[in-house]
């Protein structure tokens, strides 16, 4: 049997499944719209076990002009999956000659439909996502909640991992759905300020980019 | 001198021809007229239907137009029995597209999606080419109204009004001469059953003989599309004075 | 680990009535005891019939979005609508098809046949095992208190309105008593002259 550190004997006591699953509850995503914008925002370390690897780590990936995707989940399978999204998105775009992109809730929909497929085959991917978006069309900004069994919900604001339970009640409390950017950003450096005072994790500060009309812009100031 | 060349579908003749592909066209000039015009609220296709026989049941569902989507129609001139797997084919590509992207596919897509099938046995050898061209109607959010006609070399083209099968060149220079840009769809019906009637042989036109359907936006903004019962078409031809003259007798 | 069944939480029910017949369900999607969203509805329509779904979240999505191409297909097909009675036919087999990997889904459906007016409702198991049923048909975390509050509210030849007042009692009171359901409810109510969808708002905790 080639099992090795995946027996349940490796220290963690836990058995592969159970560890891998805490690693991604550590990791910090959360996501609040507003009246023209979407925000994304993602932890920058890179945990693995009680390591951190990385301090500057980037759990986004644009997938057209208006559209966001963070994740987390089992280091591997974030990035691959991510990036195999990103290439076929983007191959959507070729083939229409960048005249139409998918709109927020088609990409949504086309990524479920992927992590769907992926979880009934012989290797599920382990990926939680949050999918920000602004649909420019419409004018609309669209978040979308999914989790790696690709149960998907459209949400108003959304949290990933151990963050949830301390910035959704927060978020309950303080959020409207036509608040402007500086609410928005208000809100979630609520969300961070108790993350840093009550969550004994480590999580090296947060990465955030907005969507909006414009595009996609990372926000320096946090 | 063809004889060597046109038994197969993937060879060029020595002038640069598919003679198989230009025997398909040859096949649909001689199937019942279908048109298409695009109106600034709408779009009207028409069709002719050739009744072969009294005994012929009429009530049946239609044979020239179909659904192909919620926001898509399609006219079919040539065979009909290619066209119905054509048509299987696209309402399979529109209900995939639905399911994995949750919206409507945009119609050029859908257009193109066919004729890639279309181009498929002009190339790959062993089998003939679809009998088939259609004309196309349909409404999305990115270009709206829209009309296309392709034809059995997988070619396609967006069109303001177009005509395929029997006399489609009178019929295409009729719409020509009668095509008024921003025309609305009540116009746009009128002119697509004055040009069935020149086009066709018969005398008088009745709801047996032709097929109407249009695309259209309800008031509350939804899109539509609706295949005309007899009894619409009638009353079409009745406005325009084209159907057959009513008995007086009858009529008190 | 739980079951999948009731990870996301859930529930869903059907009732006859005179000449009509009403779904509900509740509007929560979970991720155990953590609510993510109180928007989820689980019935879907197909043209006159309508399928109520609950269990795992992805599969609720999966299966209704299948539906959609199914019956979407058939209506292409047949140039006419789906009757009830075919829709249950068509779930059934379509989920024996995934016998030995199923879909975590125990489905619910309603309507009348457009022919002969006759209401009809239903329930499956997650492997397409028919449940027909002459009053009620209820479904998800909270199916054992709706068990209790139908047998003790439900009576036959229920008008629409108070037919409605039955299932919408019958759905609040249950789902107060499941941690896993609630969070506002939908519920339809299906007559030869139309269909009248009401959201109730129910405790938001």
């Amino acid at each position: 049997m080639a099992h090795g550190i995946m027996d349940g004997t490796d220290g963690w006591g836990t058995g592969g499944c159970l560890s891998r699953l805490s690693d991604s509850g550590r990791e910090v995503l959360l996501g609040i719209t507003g009246k023209d914008f979407t925000i994304i925002a993602a932890s920058k370390a890179a945990v693995r076990g009680i390591t951190i690897l990385k301090a500057e780590d980037d759990k986004t990936r644009a997938l057209n002009q208006h559209t966001l995707m963070a994740y987390s989940g089992e280091a591997g399978d974030t990035v691959q999956f991510a990036e195999y999204i990103q290439a076929n998105v983007a191959l959507y775009g070729m083939r229409t000659n960048l005249t139409q992109e998918l709109s927020p809730p088609a990409v949504a929909n086309f990524v479920r439909n992927q992590l769907a497929t992926s979880l009934r085959s012989r290797n599920a991917k382990h990926v939680n996502l949050l999918i920000g978006g602004f649909d420019p069309v419409k004018k609309t900004p669209h978040l979308y909640w999914m989790d790696y069994l690709a149960a998907k919900a459209e949400v108003p604001y959304a949290a990933h991992g151990y963050a949830a339970y301390y910035c959704l009640s927060i978020l309950d409390k303080h959020h409207h759905p036509d608040i402007d950017l500086e609410k928005g950003k208000e809100l979630l450096k609520m969300c961070i300020g108790e993350l840093r005072h009550r969550m004994p994790i480590e999580f090296k500060g947060m990465r955030v980019k907005v969507v909006s009309a414009e595009g996609i812009t990372e926000l320096e100031e946090f | 001198m063809s004889r060597r060349y046109d038994s197969r579908t993937t060879i060029f003749s020595p002038e640069g021809r598919l003679y198989q592909v230009e025997y398909a066209l040859e096949a649909i000039s001689h199937a019942g007229t279908a048109l298409g015009i695009l109106a600034k609220d709408g779009i009207v296709l028409a069709a002719e239907k050739k009744v072969t026989s009294k005994l012929l049941e009429q009530d049946t569902s239609a044979e020239k137009l179909y659904i192909l989507n919620d926001n898509m129609i399609c006219a079919v001139a040539g065979m009909t029995a290619d066209a119905n797997i054509l048509i299987n084919y696209a309402r399979r590509a529109a209900q995939n597209y639905l399911y994995t992207y949750n919206e409507d596919i945009p119609c050029e897509q859908l257009v193109k999606r066919l004729c890639d099938l279309k181009q498929g046995y002009t190339q790959h050898g062993g089998l003939r080419p679809f009998g088939v061209s259609f004309i196309y109607a349909g409404y999305d959010s990115h270009r709206q109204f829209q009309l296309y006609q392709s034809n059995p070399s997988g070619n396609y083209g967006g069109w303001k009004a177009t005509s395929v099968g029997a006399n489609n060149a009178s019929a295409q220079a009729l719409l020509k001469q009668d095509y008024k840009e921003d025309c609305t769809l009540q116009e746009a019906c009128a002119t697509a059953v004055k040009i069935l009637s020149k086009t066709m042989d018969s005398t008088t036109l009745t709801s047996e003989k032709i097929e109407f359907a249009t695309v259209g936006k309800t008031e509350s903004g939804e899109i539509y599309h609706h295949l005309w019962t007899a009894d619409e078409i009638t009353a079409l031809l009745k406005e325009h004075k084209l159907g057959k003259e009513e008995d007086p007798e009858q009529d008190s | 680990m739980s079951s999948p069944f009731s990870i996301n939480g859930g529930a869903c029910v059907a009732m006859v009535g005179k000449d009509c017949v009403a779904i509900g369900c509740d509007l929560r999607l979970g991720n155990q005891a953590l609510t993510i969203s109180n928007t989820f509805p689980k019935i879907f329509n197909y043209g006159q019939t309508y399928l109520g779904l609950t269990g795992l979240a992805t599969d609720v999505l999966t299966v209704s979005d299948l539906f959609r191409y199914k019956v979407n297909m058939y209506r292409l097909r047949e140039e006419r609508d789906i009757e009830p009675e075919t829709m249950a036919n068509l779930v059934s087999s379509s989920l024996y098809e995934k016998r030995f990997g199923p879909y975590f889904v125990s489905p619910v459906i309603a309507g009348l046949n457009s022919r002969t007016g006759k209401p009809f409702i239903c329930g499956f198991d997650s492997i397409g095992c028919i449940d027909f049923a002459k009053d009620f048909i209820v479904s998800g975390t909270a199916s054992d208190q709706l068990f209790g509050t139908c047998e003790s509210f439900w009576e036959p030849d229920l008008g629409p309105e108070e037919l409605f007042e039955t299932i919408s009692q019958s759905l609040l009171n249950s789902v107060d008593r499941d941690a896993l359901s609630g969070w506002g409810a939908e519920v339809y109510v299906i007559t030869k002259d139309g269909v009248t969808k009401r959201l109730l708002k129910g405790r938001q905790d």
